[in-house]
């Protein structure tokens, strides 16, 4: 586990991953604003915010990474 | 849970844990202790506050996000184990360390009890015949079984290693975001969620209650103090795991609410008992499937609930078992540390002579968490205890009088972390801090620079008024939490007496040595300096300042 967590192939995992949180983020974002929630979205605003901050978090640990 | 922990006996003889965990290894510990809470705290919530779950999520995570910037902070400026009791004994003194500690204590023997409880409702998926609401009494000798077993394997010192630890919660990582993925891509409606929110908005007592329990979702930020303690510079690792856990934590939990509101179901919902159509959220929030919510909704999502209907309720239970385990060896490590410090009996701190564990303890607080077993389950185990409870306490089911507690304790040790944090900025601002939560005001305070955290002050008041509907909105917990207090704290008060100790106020402490100790010991030799030098420009100044007096 060690190994595999310190190796290229999993900070690029990360980099898929942070991407597909990004677009996850955006998706919900955009669905809850065009599904006509007003305040009733709130919550889903924030979820999305949060999982494009979680995508931002893995693209820097991934340059960290290759900066190394 | 317990990452690997190995005693190395050093030159003095004294046994020190030897730091052994990486970032990685740091992020799966915090997360096999709070990321189960989800697989729990989902149920409860959905059945108390309805379609404002997660309303109720979002506010009770807007709380946790401020607790664990705090924890982070402190974590990564005194990478010591002992968590929230060890902040509070330094920053408000011994006996609001005691209270922290005690509270934690509480947690920690619920913890056991009510993951145990939830890993047993999540293999009744599996095997209904260890099903609560079917075979009561099944249920029960199964949860009585595990807490026994758990402490046993304690006492003889087996523990799963941190490879364990690491891959499971990898293993559920990858399973919670492929759940999401497919949730909010091919079932989500944002106009289903709107729809449910207008129509089954709860009442404001149901809310507070609902956002009560939702703080059980994010409870086990101990074990972010606990990494630090094992970490290699926790200074710098801790604060880049700790975020990337609460933003995991925080989206899991606002995901699963929001799904469960929100999302149209692959496979039609059951009736209910009287024959009629009912929403997913009351379907997840009702007594037979609150306890094992995460895996029903799993079932549902399209195309991937139909592989997910076998793994999650294994996943889900042994992370659940991971978490229980992880409350016997908390509480008896808490133990043994206040126990250290004089804020319980040395009994507290004897090991085993053969498997050199801290056998006393961890019996003590798995005896507590049967007790508090026995208390949740009397109801479904005899109709006259039914009867009772629903004359005494409004008939609140086993598992919601757990969550009651748990909530109370995590409320009463958090508040006290807030007010420590902010104590220790003015107390001790020469300790480095390689992480501060954000929004902070520079003040002059006797002669030097500190900076007020306003996100402590907002964070505290987050967890005062949680404490608040805790005690508003839970008739058991509001008699069961603060009667856990007043009896410890008379039990430290005699104690302290007897040992002819200050009974209020606290005894002297060398906090500079400590602090000296804290930081060789963590590697973190840079930070070490840094404080040596800022601890020697307040005495000059202090000395310039006698001279000119």
């Amino acid at each position: 586990m060690r190994r595999l967590v310190r190796s290229p192939g999993y900070a690029r995992a990360r980099l898929v991953t942070g991407t597909l949180f990004a677009a996850l983020g955006a998706v919900v974002i955009v669905r809850t604003a065009a599904g006509g929630a007003g305040w009733s979205g709130f919550s889903g605003y924030v979820l999305g915010l949060a999982m494009i901050a979680l995508a931002v978090w893995r693209f820097r640990e991934y340059f960290g990474f290759v900066r190394k | 849970m317990a990452a690997n922990v190995s005693v190395q006996n050093s030159a003095s003889e004294r046994p020190s844990l030897r730091r052994a965990v990486t970032p990685w290894g740091s992020f799966s510990w915090g997360y096999s202790d709070v990321g189960a809470d989800i697989f729990v705290g989902l149920g409860l919530v959905l059945g108390a506050a309805a379609g404002a779950s997660n309303v109720a999520f979002l506010f009770a995570g807007i709380v946790y996000v401020c607790i664990g910037l705090a924890y982070t902070e402190l974590a990564a400026t005194y990478p010591v184990a002992g968590g929230g009791q060890y902040f509070v004994f330094r920053g408000l003194g011994d006996i609001f360390g005691f209270i922290a500690g005690w509270s934690v204590l509480l947690d920690f023997t619920i913890d056991i009890v009510l993951f145990a409880w939830s890993c047993v409702d999540y293999l009744s998926k599996l095997l209904p015949v260890i099903a609560f609401t079917q075979h009561p009494w099944t249920h029960f000798f199964f949860v009585f079984g595990l807490i026994a077993g758990l402490a046993v394997l304690n006492i003889v010192g087996v523990r799963e290693s941190s490879a364990f630890n690491e891959l499971v919660s990898g293993l559920d990582i990858v399973s919670e975001t492929t759940i999401l993925f497919f949730g909010f891509f091919f079932a989500f409606h944002p106009e289903t969620l709107v729809h449910t929110m207008q129509t089954a908005w709860p009442t404001s007592f149901q809310l507070m209650n609902g956002v009560s329990l939702a703080i059980i979702s994010f409870v086990g930020l101990e074990s972010i103090s606990q990494a630090a303690q094992e970490t290699q510079r926790p200074a710098s690792v801790i604060p880049r795991t700790s975020i990337s856990l609460i933003l995991t934590i925080l989206i899991f939990a606002l995901a699963y609410s929001n799904l469960a509101l929100g999302m149209q179901t692959a496979t039609p919902i059951p009736h209910d008992a009287h024959g009629h159509v009912q929403p997913l959220w009351h379907y997840l929030g009702n007594e037979e499937n609150n306890g094992a919510a995460v895996a029903v909704l799993a079932s549902l999502v399209p195309y991937w609930g139909i592989l997910a209907a076998f793994y999650v309720p294994v996943l889900g239970a042994i992370l659940l078992l991971i978490s229980s385990n992880s409350g016997v060896f908390g509480s008896s490590r808490i133990a043994y540390a206040m126990s250290g410090t004089q804020l319980l009996p040395s009994i507290f701190q004897r090991v085993h002579p053969r498997y050199r564990t801290p056998a006393i303890s961890i019996a003590f607080f798995c005896g507590v968490a049967v007790l508090e077993l026995i208390f949740a389950a009397l109801p479904s185990l005899h109709p006259a205890f039914k009867a009772l409870y629903a004359r005494l306490f409004r008939g609140e089911d086993g598992i919601t009088f757990l969550g009651d507690l748990y909530a109370f304790g995590a409320a009463a040790s958090y508040s006290l972390v807030f007010l420590a944090l902010i104590a220790l900025r003015f107390k001790d601002p020469q300790s480095p801090r390689r992480f501060k939560m954000p929004l902070n005001i520079p003040l002059t305070y006797r002669g030097g620079r500190v900076e007020f955290p306003v996100t402590a002050v907002i964070g505290f008041l987050g967890i005062a008024s949680i404490l608040s509907f805790v005690m508003i909105t839970h008739q058991l917990g509001r008699i069961a939490g603060p009667t856990w207090i007043v009896f410890g704290v008379l039990g430290y008060l005699l104690y302290r007496a007897r040992k002819q100790l200050p009974v209020l106020r606290s005894q002297p402490h060398d906090w500079r040595k400590a602090q000296i100790n804290i930081l060789q010991q963590a590697g973190e030799l840079d930070m070490m300096d840094e404080y040596l030098a800022n601890v020697k420009a307040l005495d000059e100044r202090k000395a310039k300042e006698r001279t000119v007096t």
